[in-house]
């Protein structure tokens, strides 16, 4: 039995789907070549990489993000908080200044993602495992931890940017930007597993999602292990958001844009729905942001700027036209 | 259910101290006291949502902490007095989770047939497409209890449920707690705050003070004068009103 809402949402997401479809094809051959098979080779071979990054990353941060406010029981946080894109620079920053912006991590793309892995799931396991237990599954605690962290990281970063050489900064500057560009596809590959292999061991919590959001109360009576529940769940989430942001760069405050537009659309509380919506959301963002990035402003402004001012903006409405607090 | 020597502190403060007692099957049972006398903190244990320093909570010859938290949740149904749910969820999806220790997010054609059973039973039809934000506290109250119903528990468990309704729908709720127990044969354990309503409609009173239970026993045994004026500090008069005692204080 469906109800009305169910299958108006579907419709919704089928089109959805239509325009990701549309914003994917046009990225591809806009401006191309066809008649030449050659020309065409070589800007497939070009573009495909880009379009999947783009795919993957939008699916992750999109579904991270609305999985991430569901734990948390509040629409208007970001995954941001989770101090990740603070630490990939920080990791960046310190590599180019201890080791050089010549020097081996900071060349091979393979050797930075798998430093940034560690290095990030380590920070995740550590805070929101070990940390929620310690504090009594408070979550707010955990969001502290992660905004006092996110401070902390961005604080050691300036003080090394400060000193460091203009030259070696210059050179750094490209890599602190979230890119699609000079992606490998061992990378690609390897983000897919890692994505796979976290999806499958909280599956069961994902499943829970939708009970969760009744709040604490509710969700034990209706027989979950809430505690453990939310640990896994925000422990999946950032893992989520480390790969997508060692993939890519820091991207996590897309997911706050996405989330919303997803749940604004959809208005209900099923997470199927919502996590399908808000990832078909990152993905006309981003295919359709590049879109405009390559081919209107020809490269003259990287994509994070028109994800930041569009998505600071939007915050600011939602700030405003949120009826409760 | 029996509950043996329960204790709690916070900070170092003692807030429950030592309570023991067992709840009759298929009766109502009320939980009453002064503020801070620990009778939510007790419920709250009975209902696992905070866990006991010491003590142990029988159910169904099982200790609590033994069962499964699947289980359980087909055998005892709580509602808080806090429900603020942040989502979109209209009357009949809310009612339609008190299905979900049985089947999960897949609906049998029997669940079905229960919530639909529910919703009738608080005469919710039509209300059922509505938004829950869009509801009166009494109506919320309502779907709230019927999504108990469809629970389908033998225990249910309410923490002040007249709490913020007018009397109109306080004392329509009080009725349904009484429908709960005699029609449909449930155990039904609440903290009130209006002795009043515990004397009318609970076949049973655990009068708390300071921690402990000052007094336990059927509504005409705890509520007298004596008993009252002891627990609350403040004047009595009870006046037998339809077979029940209740009381006047000023």
């Amino acid at each position: 039995m469906k109800s009305a809402v169910i299958r108006a949402n579907e419709r919704k997401l089928l089109l959805m789907a239509a325009l990701v479809l549309l914003c994917t094809v046009g990225y591809l051959l806009l401006e191309v070549n066809l008649a030449n098979p050659r020309l065409l080779a070589y800007a497939m071979k070009l573009r495909v990489p880009k379009v999947v990054v783009m795919l993957i990353t939008a699916f992750t941060i999109g579904g991270a993000s609305i999985v991430f406010q569901s734990v948390i029981n509040n629409t208007i946080v970001t995954p941001c908080l989770l101090g990740m894109n603070s630490l990939y620079t920080l990791i960046h920053t310190a590599v180019v200044f201890f080791l050089g912006s010549g020097s081996l991590i900071a060349v091979n793309a393979n050797l930075a993602f798998g430093v940034d892995i560690v290095l990030m799931g380590l920070v995740a396991t550590v805070t929101y495992s070990w940390i929620f237990q310690k504090t009594k599954h408070n979550v707010l605690y955990v969001l502290l931890v992660g905004t006092v962290l996110t401070s902390f990281f961005g604080s050691l970063q300036s003080t090394i940017t400060r000193v460091m050489d203009p030259n070696e900064y210059d050179a750094l500057l490209t890599t602190l930007v979230a890119s699609f560009s000079n992606i490998n596809s061992e990378i690609v590959l390897f983000a897919v597993v890692l994505l796979a292999g976290v999806t499958f061991a909280i599956r069961k919590e994902l499943a829970l999602l939708d009970v969760l959001t009744l709040g604490k109360a509710q969700a034990i009576n209706l027989g979950v292990d809430y505690d453990r529940c939310i640990r896994r769940l925000l422990l999946g989430v950032t893992l989520y958001i480390a790969v997508a942001t060692a993939m890519v760069g820091p991207i996590s405050f897309l997911g706050l844009i996405v989330a919303n537009l997803s749940r604004q659309l959809l208005k209900t509380y099923r997470h199927s729905q919502l996590i399908l919506g808000s990832a078909l959301f990152g993905m006309i963002v981003l295919v359709g942001g590049q879109l405009l990035v390559e081919h209107v402003v020809s490269y003259t402004v990287p994509i994070s700027v028109f994800i930041t001012v569009g998505g600071g903006l939007y915050f600011l409405y939602l700030l405003l036209t949120r009826k409760k607090v | 259910m029996q509950i043996q020597k329960l204790s709690k502190q916070y900070d170092g403060k003692t807030v429950v101290d030592g309570v023991s007692f067992s709840i009759p099957k298929g009766k109502v049972i009320s939980l009453i006291g002064p503020n801070g006398a620990g009778k939510s903190t007790v419920m709250g244990m009975i209902s696992r949502l905070i866990a006991q320093d010491s003590g142990l909570i029988h159910f169904e010859g099982k200790e609590m902490g033994k069962w499964k938290s699947r289980e359980l949740s087909k055998r005892l149904a709580i509602l808080t007095q806090s429900n603020h749910i942040q989502m979109k969820l209209t009357v009949r999806e809310l009612v339609t989770f008190g299905r979900f220790p049985y089947s999960g997010n897949r609906l049998t054609r029997e669940d079905q047939e229960i919530i639909d059973r529910a919703i009738r039973y608080m005469e919710l039809e039509t209300f059922e497409d509505r938004f829950l934000d869009e509801l009166s506290g009494g109506q919320r109250q309502r779907a709230l209890i019927a999504m108990v119903i469809a629970q389908d528990t033998e225990y249910v468990l309410l923490d002040e449920p007249t709490n913020n309704l007018d009397i109109y729908h306080a004392t329509n709720m009080m009725k349904t707690v009484r429908r709960l127990c005699d029609e449909l044969g449930k155990t039904v354990i609440l903290v009130l705050h209006e002795i009043n309503y515990a004397a009318f409609y609970s076949d049973y009173i655990c009068a708390f003070k300071d921690g402990k239970i000052a007094k336990f026993g059927t509504v005409e045994e705890v509520i007298t004068k004596e008993n009252l004026s002891e627990i609350y500090q403040v004047d009595f008069e009870i006046l037998n009103i339809a077979g029940k005692p209740l009381s006047i204080y000023y």
